[in-house]
């Protein structure tokens, strides 16, 4: 109940911060009056995907970068489809865009593995990632590598904006789900000096600083969890630049919402095992970034909590009655949070909505209790799976891909 | 601030804290406990974060004052329910009333809350925003 509690009080304090210091504390950062353009070098994994691979390639070659400070890495990663072809013949039109074929034999194993493929072609000083199915912004390099200028920056983290929200019930929800997560969660965190969390796409590294932790590691499945939290124990922080805005195709349906979402539980908590002691211990990190940063690792674990709660509780109450009053205070916490404070609570989404001018769609947070449930037996299944490969000492851990249709084609204007 | 809108501000919080206390006393005397906490949480929650939003305060306190109806009211009927369901089942329904009732409280409070928030945003934040390449 306090660990409830904690997660609870910390979403309204996020969403406290955002509302009321929206522009303040933003770091700024420049050098002179000569603008910071570092070499770049963006890594592309991609794995059967025909159908978004052209979309995002066309972008790289829109970027306003300085072409010469900027290459392009394509990691054709074991596909049996036209992906490779297509990378080929950007390739050969933009002399900045590499190609790397990868075979069955070494590929297919995942995105860490592809990603440490491409990096060992990488020459940019800063290394930036963007998933197959992301549609950045055009001057989304300038604003994510301006924060490197700082020596102490290890990564910076752009915001991530749903490209097909309009599709359907899942891709709504799962836009108001990122709107809680990026537009309040993580902005709060980088105005409070706590934990901005690097996710898979949209993001900057150093890249002296990811060869010395030894690239991406392949056995976890939340790769960008880990590498965020190898970099704070580093002593290196990581920003978060709100404006740098970069548009994805959301799962389209809640098969796929599930696949993804697994994924995602367990290899977080792969990184909860991985790192906790290890933050808990650390000297390069403050003890507001500690708490918070073990939050953050522990978050999957929640919904499994709540659901040994709703069965433990009455439980209990039919076995030793307790006081009216603690029990209505537990059932009453258990809820609010398992409701509305699964990931992102009610009130945090719908600041968020409202504060990109977003009112709409705030109409939809009530059917946040679909995914908050779904949540519940995803994070469990996850946890299962992850107990069975530990116990049988098998790898069970293998990477769900999600398959992308391209729909989110149609909601780009030319 | 003019000292005129200044004591029409006080009046108005004046008369919410009122009404507030009401609701809420009136939830403890004829509802419930359980009721009366989460009147409370709905009010500290829409207090402190809609009242930074943008809109008038008059519109602010009236969407608060309206909330505070509905709960009461929204309350009042499950209770009832309740104690008629319970009626019939015994103790048993106890236990399922303690995880259904905040659950309940929740789906008003939440559906206010989306509600609320539609209706504060100002004409220019309607506009959907498509910020490609700003």
């Amino acid at each position: 109940m306090a660990l409830m509690i904690a997660y609870f009080v910390r979403h309204y304090i996020f969403t406290l911060t955002v509302l009321r210091k929206p522009q303040k504390h933003e770091r700024a950062v420049t050098v002179g009056k000569t603008p910071y353009q570092p070499t770049v070098s963006i890594l592309i994994p991609a794995r059967d995907e025909e159908k978004v691979i052209g979309r995002i390639l066309q972008r790289m070659t829109e970027l306003t970068y300085p072409k010469e400070k900027l290459q392009i890495i394509v990691i054709n990663d074991a596909s049996t489809d036209n992906t490779g072809k297509i990378a080929e013949q950007y390739s050969k039109t933009y002399g900045y865009i590499k190609v790397i074929h990868r075979d069955e034999k070494e590929g297919g194993r995942g995105k860490a593995s592809a990603l440490n493929a491409g990096l060992k072609h990488a020459n940019g000083e800063i290394i930036l990632c963007f998933d197959t199915d992301y549609y950045p912004q055009v001057n989304i390099v300038e604003k994510l590598v301006v924060g490197f200028a700082d020596q102490k920056v290890g990564g910076v983290q752009g915001r991530v904006v749903v490209l097909n929200e309009p599709q359907n019930l899942v891709t709504r929800l799962v836009a108001l789900e990122r709107m809680g997560g990026y537009r309040v969660d993580q902005h709060a965190r980088h105005v409070l000096g706590l934990v901005p969390q690097l996710g898979g796409t949209a993001v900057a590294i150093r890249r002296s600083l990811l060869e010395s932790l030894g690239g991406w590691d392949p056995s976890i499945l939340a790769e960008d969890t880990d590498l965020t939290f190898s970099i704070y124990l580093a002593g290196y922080k990581i920003l978060y630049i709100k404006d740098a805005e970069s548009y994805e195709e959301a799962v389209e349906s809640w098969k796929a919402y599930r696949k993804q979402r697994r994924r995602w539980a367990k290899g977080h908590m792969q990184c909860a095992f991985k790192h906790s002691l290890k933050v808990l211990k650390s000297n390069n990190l403050s003890l507001k970034e500690k708490i918070d940063g073990l939050l953050i690792l522990n978050v999957y674990f929640m919904p499994i909590l709540t659901i040994l709660s709703w069965i433990i509780g009455p439980l209990l109450f039919l076995l030793k009655p307790m006081q009216p009053l603690n029990a209505l205070l537990a059932s009453l916490l258990v809820s609010i949070y398992s409701f509305a404070g699964n990931f992102a609570p009610f009130f945090e989404v719908g600041i968020g909505a409202y504060l990109d001018g977003r009112t709409r769609i705030c109409w939809l947070i009530p059917l946040l209790i679909f995914t908050c449930l779904y949540n519940i037996v995803i994070c469990t299944e996850a946890f299962t799976d992850l107990l069975i490969s530990k116990i049988s000492r098998k790898n069970h851990l293998h990477w769900d891909k999600t398959v992308h249709s391209g729909n989110g084609n149609s909601y780009i204007m030319s | 601030m003019k000292e005129g809108e200044s004591k029409f501000n006080y009046l108005i919080f004046g008369f919410s804290a009122v009404w507030i206390a009401s609701c809420v006393f009136l939830s403890l005397l004829f509802i419930n406990e359980e009721s009366t906490i989460m009147l409370i949480v709905f009010n500290l929650l829409f207090a402190s974060l809609t009242f930074p939003l943008n809109g008038t305060l008059i519109r602010k306190a009236s969407l608060l004052l309206m909330g505070n109806i509905i709960g009461l009211f929204w309350n009042y009927l499950f209770s009832l329910f309740a104690y008629t369901v319970a009626h019939h089942l015994g103790e048993s329904f106890n236990v399922l009333y303690m995880i259904l009732s905040t659950f309940v409280n929740l789906v008003w409070i939440v559906s206010f809350w989306s509600i609320s928030l539609t209706a504060l945003a100002s004409s220019e934040n309607r506009k959907v925003r498509l910020r490609l390449d700003n």
